[in-house]
């Protein structure tokens, strides 16, 4: 089961994401099982994939919002630097961040 | 004034965890509507104009987008009163944002709930105070408030307080102008200012708000009550109309109660003065309901106004002929006629004109009915002259508004030409009415249109308040006596004095009296007598068909 205390251990930013929740510690638990349930990271990977940068940027954009207020620093940290990446529509070879955005992703889901 | 309910804020986020965040911050304090994408949020907005007292909007969203909804929004002005804060995480966008409209930003990550809430908080007082201040002028005279302030006003009290029933009144002084005329505008000016004073300190306990619509003209807007009554005697207890205290005024009020908050604020209290108009003069009553029935009659004239352009299109106006006798020798004779227009509706049957002339007037439609009654009767003279070879000259109304026409004179003589007429043979009716009013102007049109030939009627003469010295100036060719001049005459003894006026007036000007509504062989006897030249009414015809009419013309 997914705890406040493993999210810490895991790098996330408990503090500061509860203080958005006014220490509601339940929402924010529940709000972190639902963003690893809809897991929206396949869709951005296939965009890159199919060199789709605008619709890849809006993704990466999306996602980098709800990362960033649950402060799962981890994730938060690679999809940053891919939205900044995408943003700017750079050519290049996105696998490292994407296998970096997949480890940490992996080890979230192994929390639960 | 009225209690406050939570302010409505509306969340247009696609991210279901970003919109529970904010949710859970902001739910205590607010009412949250959601909207996931840009469309459905506009959909939202426009069904609930006035509710929301902010929109909190993410940029990127489907279907529509940030932008192009706060685009709408502040382009809309109904909705533009409503602040938007952005929701970014882009500082580029973020001054882009507050160029197009947005009151403030939010960033993404969203920072500490608490600053979330001031922020929120701060942009709605500022929103509100800035509306207020915007608009602060108060009535110079009375220091009550002004029209759009006082909407405002009401829009804020529904906003924050939709559940509660609410009346509309307006308010009146029974005979106003009488009392300017008779104490002068200094005395009728402290008489509205202690009138003002009184509807605020006791606006309080009817909860209501008040504001000074125009000369004595007050509205309302105030939590529904059944009875006003007490209201009534409040408002208008010990306050005197003469200097010495004797006559106390005379309040009247018009409420349409339970008001429906979806139509527009204004048309609430339109509704409320159709009701005081209804009383205004009556001497008895002085409360008045907008009733269902003063509601069917505003949904028949819209109905109306709807229907006017295919009505001219189908040829549904039917004019109809009413004659005018000569009396001045031994046999009447048929002197000219007067072309009236009936609306033969296809459902609605034969409507009246005193129904559907002062509702075009109003509505700026009776130019379009003018000209068109002008051709029809031009047409059909040039019809009896082809078939009888006779010259009967008919009157055509024309109203005020066409006066101010510069095309006036030509649109009519072009008429006249077309159907091979000559211009003496169409005769123009005025209303006195429409006389009194920049006198210069008409008089010019009047003097154009009598050089071009056109013959002038002063219609409805005695009753325009119109003074001697005025009549004098308007060049004319024919007075017309008000038929409530005939009735009246002859209803009572025999006091047939104001006629004899008129047509001592007449005979001053040297033109003829042609009288209206003469109904018996009594009457006709008794104008002949008095110098009367010209009759019409019920005694020789009514107002019949073209075909009907035909019959005076082969009679002699």
């Amino acid at each position: 089961m997914l705890t406040v205390e493993k999210l810490k251990n895991y790098g996330a930013n408990v503090e500061e994401a509860l203080q958005r929740c006014i220490n509601n510690e339940t929402l924010y638990l529940t709000l972190v099982n639902r963003f690893i349930d809809q897991n929206t990271f396949p869709g951005l990977k296939e965009a890159i994939n199919n060199h789709d940068l605008e619709g890849a940027f809006h993704l990466a954009h999306s996602l980098k919002g709800v990362i960033g207020n649950l402060s799962l620093t981890p994730l938060y940290d690679v999809i940053y630097e891919m939205t900044e990446l995408l943003r700017s529509r750079t050519e290049m070879d996105y696998q490292d961040l994407i296998d970096k955005y997949e480890k940490s992703y992996n080890e979230l889901l192994a929390l639960r | 004034m009225i209690n406050k309910n939570k302010r409505k804020l509306l969340i247009v986020e696609d991210e279901f965890i970003n919109r529970e965040i904010l949710k859970n911050i902001l739910l205590d304090d607010y009412e949250i509507c959601e909207a996931e994408d840009g469309e459905s949020a506009l959909e939202i907005l426009k069904s609930n104009k006035n509710n929301f007292s902010l929109i909190l909007l993410d940029l990127f969203l489907p279907k529509l987008s940030g932008l192009e909804l706060l685009n709408i929004i502040e382009g809309d002005g109904k909705l533009n009163n409503i602040p938007v804060i952005v929701l970014t995480s882009d500082k580029e966008l973020e001054v882009q944002c507050l160029s197009y409209g947005a009151s403030d930003f939010i960033s993404k990550p969203y920072p500490d709930s608490r600053i979330i809430k001031a922020r929120i908080n701060r942009v709605i007082e500022l929103f509100e105070d800035r509306q207020t201040i915007k608009s602060t002028e108060r009535d110079a005279l009375t220091r009550l408030y002004t029209r759009s302030y006082f909407y405002k006003y009401v829009a804020d009290a529904d906003k924050n307080n939709p559940n509660q029933e609410m009346d509309a009144i307006a308010i009146g002084i029974r005979s106003f102008h009488v009392i300017k005329e008779r104490f002068g505008a200094q005395f009728s000016d402290s008489l509205l200012v202690r009138f003002s004073k009184r509807l605020k300190a006791v606006m309080p306990n009817i909860s209501g708000m008040v504001c000074r619509l125009e000369v004595d003209t007050f509205i309302v807007y105030a939590k529904h009550i059944e009875n006003y009554e007490e209201f009534h005697q409040e408002i208008s207890a010990d306050i005197f109309v003469d200097i010495d205290n004797k006559t106390p005024i005379t309040v009247q009020m018009g409420i349409y109660q339970n008001v429906d908050k979806n139509i527009d604020i204004d048309v609430r209290f339109e509704r409320a003065e159709r009701a005081l108009d209804k009383i205004r003069n009556n001497v008895i009553k002085n409360i008045s309901i907008f009733d269902d029935k003063l509601k069917e009659k505003e949904m028949y004239e819209e109905e109306l106004i709807e229907e006017f352009s295919t009505a001219i299109k189908e040829h549904q106006f039917v004019v109809f002929y009413q004659p005018k006798f000569n009396i001045k020798g031994d046999k009447p004779f048929l002197a000219s006629a007067e072309a009236l227009v009936r609306w033969k509706h296809p459902t609605k049957g034969l409507i009246s004109p005193g129904i559907f002339i002062p509702l075009f007037e109003e509505k700026g439609l009776i130019q379009r009915l003018d000209l068109y009654v002008w051709n029809e009767a031009a047409l059909q003279m040039k019809k009896w002259q082809e078939k009888y070879h006779k010259h009967v000259p008919v009157s055509v109304n024309v109203s005020r508004i066409d006066l101010y026409d510069p095309n006036l004179v030509k649109t009519l003589l072009d008429i006249v030409k077309q159907n091979n007429l000559e211009t003496k043979d169409l005769y123009l009716e005025i209303t006195e009415s429409a006389c009194t009013e920049n006198v210069d102007i008409i008089i010019d049109k009047v003097n154009a249109l009598r050089e071009a030939g056109f013959m002038i009627e002063i219609d409805d003469f005695g009753t325009g308040y119109s003074s001697l010295s005025m009549i004098n100036k308007i060049p004319l060719d024919a007075l017309k006596i008000d038929m409530i001049f005939i009735r009246n005459a002859f209803r009572s003894q025999n006091d047939n004095q104001l006629i004899k006026i008129i047509i001592d007036i007449a005979s001053y000007l040297k033109v003829p009296t042609i009288a209206e509504g003469v109904e018996n062989k009594e009457q006709v006897e008794v104008l002949k007598e008095l110098g009367c030249d010209l009759v019409q009414g019920y005694y020789f015809s009514k107002p019949v068909p073209e075909d009907e009419f035909a019959r005076f013309l082969t009679q002699e």
